[in-house]
């Protein structure tokens, strides 16, 4: 065989390569198009029914026994359509999507796979579970929260998290530990789940502030803060003065500045002293702001010359969030004949405060 | 003596299949004429042609995203008194507040109650303040 025939026998090789690759990919398309069609077809009698149910308009309890007596492979290709549902609606509908989820024994099923081989399924199984805020799974899917998988304890806390059973809370937390060799939950993973399970929480979060762990005591002041849980304070003030991590320190600055009381503006003030970190500073820089107790003012017009320009620029900002006095302060530093770096970060707040419409009860401005 | 009802007109604009055919089916219950349509381009094109009284758009569309659409009709002489309810899953204080500094009449966090988004429905057209 010469160089020619062995050219044109490999290109004929290539090429029948390449068209049975094309008749592979064609075939596979229209097999799924006529399977998605034909399963379309098989559903479109009970998609109203669907929608009746996912809109609340099931009264009369129609168009779930309808759907509860589905056959089973009807079933089996319906189901993915109540799931896409479940987290698009909540209140009435959502719960008698989880009613219908429970009578095909779709929960049970749930239940069995939390302990499958499978991550993928045992991630399924709590996700579901979650979807139809399953109380009676809680315990069943804490126990996910050591799984050896990282994505099955993320899915596990976030099912929690819907489910909203406060009494998972210290599950939760204890899952911020790294143990076993398994890196612990990532703090916003737990700290979503805290928030979403509502003020009920609150004797774990107490609790977890005064944890040995500084991942517990920083979610738990995070929690506290953006939950607005006002009795965990005096811990809050406790964590600032004298926690030995710098992130539990700042996110306790962070919290008691939205659950802090008037005492807290001169506490938030001493950290926001030069002798103290950057970021405790500038964190209770914006703390002052956020808490807006009148005798900050002083404190944070001081800030405006400091010589971190990103701290200056916070205790502008928080300036504004007093309304007319912080920024007549504010006009007064922008305004004066030497302008210096405090003019500057004035003058950019009041710019930035113009465009969002925050001057305009204020007189002169 | 013959009386004709005109049913008010409402656009519903979302890209997911699932939410359109309940908050269409939901209105229509109500009595409403409800439009339904997938993106953002057809949701402008069928308020600018239909003038209806309400538009509730999803913000995430392909094409025009809901915010999109919102300033172009509050730009438009014709469309600029529109009530609109942004449907979204975009559920932060800054991305509410963006909503409503855009125009917006509500603004309605999925997941949602339909129950709930008919009573917005029916207190911002009550409203009529725009």
């Amino acid at each position: 065989m010469n160089v020619g025939q062995t050219f044109l026998t490999v290109g004929v090789a290539l090429g029948l390569a390449c068209a049975s690759a094309v008749a592979v990919i064609v075939i596979a398309k229209l097999r799924r198009v006529r399977v998605g069609a034909r399963a379309k077809a098989m559903l479109a009698p009970h998609r109203g029914a669907l929608i009746v149910m996912a809109s609340g308009e099931d009264e009369d309890g129609q168009a779930l026994a309808a759907l509860c007596a589905v056959p089973a492979p009807i079933w089996a290709r319906l189901r993915s359509g109540v799931v896409a549902f479940l987290p698009k609606v909540r209140g009435v509908p959502a719960e008698d999507l989880g009613g219908l989820m429970r009578s095909h024994g779709e929960i049970d099923e749930a239940r069995r796979m939390l302990t499958s081989r499978s991550a993928v399924g045992r991630a399924r199984a709590a996700y579901l579970l979650g979807l139809v805020r399953d109380v009676d799974s809680v315990a069943l899917v804490v126990t996910l929260l050591s799984d050896p998988a990282a994505d099955v304890r993320m899915v596990a806390a976030r099912a929690l998290g819907t489910i909203g059973d406060p009494s998972a809370a210290s599950g939760i937390l204890q899952a911020l530990r790294t143990s076993h060799g398994h890196i612990g939950l990532p703090a916003w993973v737990a700290a979503e789940a805290l928030l979403a399970m509502g003020t009920e929480v609150g004797p774990a979060l107490e609790l977890g502030l005064t944890s040995s762990d500084p991942a517990v005591r920083n979610v738990c002041a995070v929690v506290a803060g953006h939950g607005t849980y006002f009795t965990a304070a005096p811990q809050l003030r406790i964590l600032l003065v004298t926690d030995s991590d710098a992130d539990v320190r700042a996110s306790a600055a962070v919290a008691l500045g939205r659950v802090g009381g008037a005492g807290d503006a001169a506490l938030l003030a001493r950290y926001a002293e030069a002798s103290e970190t950057t970021v405790l500073r500038r964190t209770c820089a914006a703390a002052l702001g956020e808490l807006g107790h009148r005798e900050s003012l002083e404190t944070l017009t001081g800030l405006l010359g400091d010589r971190d320009r990103r701290l200056a620029q916070l205790a502008a900002d928080s300036l504004v969030r007093f309304g007319s006095d912080g920024i007549a302060r504010l006009q007064e530093a922008a305004g004066t004949t030497t302008p210096g770096p405090n003019a500057r970060a004035a003058g950019s707040a009041l710019e930035l405060a113009g465009l969002r419409g925050q001057l305009v009860s204020v007189p002169g401005s | 003596m013959v009386t004709e009802l005109v049913k008010t007109r409402i656009v519903v604009a979302d890209d997911d299949q699932d939410i359109l055919d309940l908050v269409v089916f939901k209105l229509t219950q109500a009595g409403y004429d409800a439009v339904p349509v997938t993106d953002g381009v057809a949701a402008l094109a069928a308020i600018e042609s239909g003038l209806p009284r309400l538009a509730i758009l999803d913000v995430m569309m392909p094409g025009l995203s809901g915010m999109d659409v919102l300033r172009k009709v509050r730009a438009n002489e014709a469309t600029k008194d529109l009530d609109v309810i942004l449907l979204t899953a975009r559920a932060r204080d800054a991305d509410v507040d963006a909503g409503f500094a855009t125009g917006a009449s509500d603004y309605v966090i999925k997941p949602f109650s339909p129950r709930e988004l008919m009573h917005r429905v029916n207190a911002v057209l009550a409203r009529g303040d725009r």
